[in-house]
């Protein structure tokens, strides 16, 4: 990059410098312009069909794609001038020659680029008098929806699955005013990352089944967070309408997974929402749970692990926050934790390099191992006679009653209470994923922030502020109010994270310092 | 401590109540033998309302009954007493539909923007102004209810000129 030529050039009267080789389009954006675009993508071949980023260079005899023409020394683009504007205002009416009049009823309504370049550049009224054409609503098989009379036949579909996915499964069909975006006979949108056509299409023309007809784009309250459904760690948007979480969609990172996320993460979102959570703290009384306070539920649960050996069984999708205070507990009781990873088939998206859905089925198993927790298919070996049991949020598969009858005590921190879980001595609700703050370490060891996108059930609480709470009330020193500060705590503590805060995080993350002390 | 007072004597013609008792009367009897009615006999009888009146509201159905609603989600957009609930759904031929469509009466203002935004020309502010209910909950009206209306709708603009020239 540092090597490569610079050129300098002039866009809207703004002066700015690029690498040799660079588009106009992407030129642009360094200066600030936005050049309208549909068939453009960063992440896509160029392909040039849409003809809307044409933009007047001086000395040039007709308007140029920005997207397709490299800059050159010393040129001056014009991409408001009059000449241009006429262009595309030319290129929007034809494209909304047979373009419904559906925004009421359409998904991407709100988020539509078609709607939004129209009331920037387009004509107010269409002077079309003929009939516009019509195709029915073809099922594309996986998640996604096909509704030709919106497609404006940018191709991004097809590029996608063609050069990124890799299984060319769409093409365009049939020629002039009545291509369609078609499917080869006899095969579907079945490739487990198919779902990132609907995000890259820029009109109505490609749904998401799932998302149809839910919400309104504008009603949306949108969260940076990263994906916990595996240890790729993809950077993704969290859509909230009333406090429930809608849609999950990729947000950009050019270091985990460009422009893209996998239908698997995408659509399992469902558990964020449930509605059998623990909403209070338990205490055992007798033979009962009761519902108590939470300082009285903290001393119980201080008491139940007091001294005693702690073996933790802890989840993998635990922010390293909370799994850094349970090392502490760890450490200070002299105990083990281990966790146990769900797992399923990987699937990789060969057009972009090391992005893959994982099999590792959780987003922090890297982050457990280097906070010394022990990876196992039998977590609960590590479980010896007389000693307590810390089940922080884990998977009920891996218990059963006879493991459970070795403990001398069990004190359960998680999200719901698993029917084997009934006899522990002490349960402390803690929030989800969406509902806290924190931070996961992907498989090649980058940490990387969510942030809260919707509010815990009743009284539950972080799970960072649970276990500080806890190791407070066990006689530990240090108080935590946020989750920067156990972050502080953890970077000033842990070789790995050194250096580290929520602010130089940022939303895109940073690597772990290797042993060596890079990063 | 007596104050003097200087009693000044006055004409016997406007002392007297004599002669502003009978002009009183004579307005009493002019419109006995000819009255000039102000009293609108409610409920028998009733005043026009303006055609651009704004009242609670109606939702119009189209030929098979079925309210003409697709779920947009302007008018709970533009409403200013955000008094529209509207969760949107599908309905049994997989059309965009609301599945809860309720408008808190009590909460809104009147101001007639949800008919104006909508572009179905579905929900529409009502020219009447009998609203009693027996409860306050009957006045938050659900799909149902705005559908089974049946009292005539606003117009917002002159029909003899809708485009205001």
């Amino acid at each position: 990059m540092s090597d490569a030529k610079m050129i300098t050039l002039t866009i809207e009267g703004r002066q700015v410098q690029v690498a040799e080789g660079t588009s106009i389009l992407e030129a642009a954006k360094a200066a600030g312009v936005l050049v309208p675009h549909y068939c453009y993508h960063p992440g896509l071949p160029v392909a040039g069909v849409c003809r809307m980023c044409l933009v007047e260079v001086e000395k040039a005899p007709k308007l140029a794609p920005a997207c397709a023409t490299a800059v050159a020394e010393g040129q001056v683009v014009h991409v408001h001038s009059g000449k241009a504007l006429e262009a595309r205002k030319g290129v929007l009416e034809f494209l909304l020659i047979n373009h419904p009049l559906d925004c009421p009823i359409c998904d991407q309504a709100g988020e539509c680029e078609l709607q939004d370049y129209t009331f920037a550049e387009g004509r107010s009224e269409g002077r079309l008098v003929e009939p516009k054409r019509f195709n029915p609503v073809e099922d594309f098989g996986g998640d996604v929806l096909y509704v030709p009379n919106r497609c404006i036949l940018c191709t991004r579909c097809v590029r996608f699955m063609d050069d990124v996915a890799q299984e060319p499964v769409l093409n365009v069909s049939e020629r002039g005013d009545r291509a369609v975006i078609g499917k080869f006979e006899g095969q579907d949108l079945t490739h487990p990352w198919s779902g990132n056509v609907v995000d890259l299409c820029p009109v109505g023309a490609l749904l998401s089944k799932d998302f149809l007809n839910k919400a309104r784009a504008w009603e949306l309250d949108r969260t940076a967070s990263v994906c916990p459904n595996c240890t790729q760690g993809c950077n993704m948007m969290v859509e909230t309408r009333d406090n429930m979480v809608v849609r999950l969609r990729p947000r950009p990172n050019d270091d985990v997974n460009k422009y893209f996320m996998c239908d698997y993460g995408r659509l399992n979102y469902r558990w964020m929402n449930r509605s059998d959570r623990l909403e209070a703290p338990l205490v055992r009384r007798g033979d009962r749970l009761a519902v108590a306070e939470w300082e009285a539920a903290l001393v119980a649960a201080a008491k139940a692990l007091d001294g005693k050996r702690v073996h933790a069984v802890v989840s993998p999708s635990l922010s390293n926050e909370a799994l850094y205070l349970v090392s502490r507990l760890l450490e200070r009781r002299e105990g083990t934790g281990a966790f146990r990873v769900e797992r399923g088939p990987e699937a990789p998206l060969p057009g972009v390099e090391d992005l893959a859905l994982r099999s590792d089925r959780a987003a922090n198993v890297h982050g457990a191992e280097l906070l010394g927790f022990r990876r196992s298919d039998t977590p609960m070996a590590g479980l010896r006679g007389g000693d307590a049991l810390l089940f922080v949020d884990a998977d009920p598969g891996v218990l059963d009653v006879t493991d459970l009858g070795r403990a001398a005590s069990v004190v359960v921190i998680g999200t719901t209470l698993p029917e084997v879980l009934r006899g522990a001595d002490v349960v402390l609700p803690i929030a989800n994923m969406v509902e806290e703050e924190g931070t996961f370490t992907n498989l090649r060891g980058r940490v990387q922030r969510f942030l809260q996108a919707r509010a815990a059930p009743g009284m539950a609480r972080p799970s960072w502020w649970v276990l500080g709470d806890l190791l407070g009330t066990m006689g530990e020193p240090g108080n935590y109010f946020l989750a920067s500060d156990v972050f502080t705590a953890l970077a000033g503590a842990r070789a790995e994270f050194a250096g580290m805060s929520y602010d130089t995080l940022g939303l895109r993350g940073l690597p772990v310092m290797s042993p060596a002390g890079a990063r | 401590m007596a104050i003097g007072v200087k009693v000044v004597a006055r004409p016997i013609e406007q002392v007297s109540y004599m002669r502003a008792t009978l002009k009183g009367m004579a307005l009493t009897f002019k419109h006995l033998v000819n009255p000039h009615k102000v009293t609108t006999q409610y409920p028998e009888e009733k005043e026009p309302i303006s055609r651009r009146w704004r009242g609670t509201h109606r939702m119009l159905t189209d030929e098979t009954g079925k309210a003409k609603c697709v779920a947009c989600g302007l008018c709970p957009q533009i409403c200013p007493a955000n008094c529209i609930k509207l969760v949107p759904g599908e309905d049994e031929e997989g059309n965009r539909y609301p599945l809860v469509y309720e408008i808190d009466e009590f909460r809104c203002i009147f101001c007639g923007y949800c008919q104006e935004v909508c572009p179905e020309e579905a929900i529409h502010v009502g020219r009447h102004y009998e609203n009693a209910e027996y409860s306050r909950a009957g006045f938050v009206y659900d799909l149902e209810r705005l559908t089974a209306q049946t009292h005539p709708v606003c117009e917002m603009w002159d029909p003899d000129d809708p485009k205001g020239e």
